[in-house]
Order: structure tokens, then sequence, then C-alpha cells
């Protein structure tokens, strides 16, 4: 599975002509879970206790190198009605981005 | 025995024991994983499988022998997001086990419990 969720959709690229337009970012994280080196299940349920602390509509990072991590998000976010908002890797680190939904 | 209005119900099945470690761990990473995602989640323990659950054993015995973590880290990891543990009266006297032997929180059920949380879960699982 490839990494493509871009949430900051490219849409304000067709600003009016001559407009200085913003590269597409991603939402930075209230909170950042390094979970780098744990294997499954623990990023699913480190990710699942800190979500909880977060307030809704923030976003927390997971960083993982577990490589099921993606389809184990997507999984997870899915189930728990979480919005999964980005997932990028660098080198060998997934960052997956989450905002609380519920 | 399940709760009502959990997202999803999935039942394990544990039936392996002390004699091979390998398989000892996998149902409480599945069974956590689950109660992550806010499904309701049980682990059956029968045939071999209440052996594991000795209090004496728990720490003695891991997955990756010496390599790991014991099978307390992997059990308490499950329990402690809500996953419940069940045995049954005649696997416990299968292996000369009584309730008391074992951890703390087991549950005791019996035949007809056990048939009636598997026609009402959503999956059923057995090792």
């Amino acid at each position: 599975m490839v990494a493509t969720n871009r949430v900051a959709a490219s849409a304000t690229r067709t600003a009016s002509k001559g407009d200085v337009v913003p590269e597409p970012t991603v939402p930075v994280a209230d909170q950042v879970l390094d979970c780098r080196g744990l294997a499954c299940p623990l990023p699913v349920v480190k990710t699942a206790q800190a979500i909880k602390t977060l307030a809704l509509g923030q976003v927390l990072e997971l960083l993982a190198t577990d490589p099921g991590v993606e389809p184990d998000m997507r999984a997870w976010t899915s189930r728990t009605h979480n919005e999964l908002l980005d997932v990028s890797k660098q080198a060998d680190v997934f960052h997956i981005l989450i905002r609380r939904a519920r | 025995m399940w709760a009502a209005g959990s997202e999803a119900k999935v039942l394990y099945v544990q039936t392996h024991g002390t004699a091979d470690p390998g398989r000892s761990a996998t149902p409480f990473f599945l069974a956590a994983a689950a109660a992550a995602m806010e499904f309701e989640a049980m682990i059956y323990f029968t045939m071999y499988g209440p052996t594991l659950l000795r209090r004496d054993v728990v720490d003695h015995i891991g997955p990756k022998g010496e390599k790991g973590q014991p099978l307390r880290y992997f059990i308490e990891q499950a329990t402690g997001l809500g996953v419940r543990l069940l045995v049954c009266q005649p696997s416990l006297e299968l292996n000369d086990l009584r309730l008391p032997d074992l951890i703390d929180g087991v549950e005791m059920i019996g035949g007809a419990a056990f048939n009636d949380l598997a026609v009402s879960a959503d999956a059923v699982i057995s090792f």
C-alpha cells in the first residue's frame, strides 16, 4: 500500500493569477507519539490510548517503523471513526496524522 | 455476556498450553488490537489453554523464551485494554488446575455460555 492520503488539497493552487499560492501543508500535530521500534500491536494500542488524551479536533502524529502500521492505522481509524489525515514515510519511519473525531 | 453496543465482538479460542510457548502470545496480541479498535474481545482457554494462565507460569514462559517479554506482559497488555479471559471447569480438571491457581481476573464459564458467546460474536477465531 502506498501512502496517498494527502489531505491538504491542492485546490488552492487554482487561485487567481499572480497570487502567491502556498505549498499544500499537512496539519500540525498537537501531540507526537513515538512508536519507532515497537512491533504490532503496540502502535495500535498506544495510539488508542494517546488519542483519548487529545481534545476533539486535535491531531496526533504517530511515528512508527512497524512495516504493517499503515494498513493497521487505516483499519483502526475506520473502525474507531477517527480521521486519518496523512500517511508519509521518511527513511524507515512512517508519519501518520490522525485527527480525533470522536 | 457481551456488552450491548460495542462496535464488534470477537471471541478468540486458545487451545495450546505451556508445551508450545510459540503459540502462547498471539491471541493476546490480536485481542489487544481488537480492544484498541473499540471491539469487545474475549479469549476462551480450553484443552491445554488454561495452563498459560497459571500464576506460577506467566512470568516464566514467553513466546520467544529468554529473548523476549514474559507472557505476563502480553496478558496484561490485553487485559489492561479490557480483554476478558474465560475458562471452563472441565479444561481446568484436564490440567489438574483450580481457579485459584490462575492469575486474578479469569472468569469461569461453561459450555452453554461459550456457545452463546460464539453464536452472538461477529467472529470466532480459534488457535
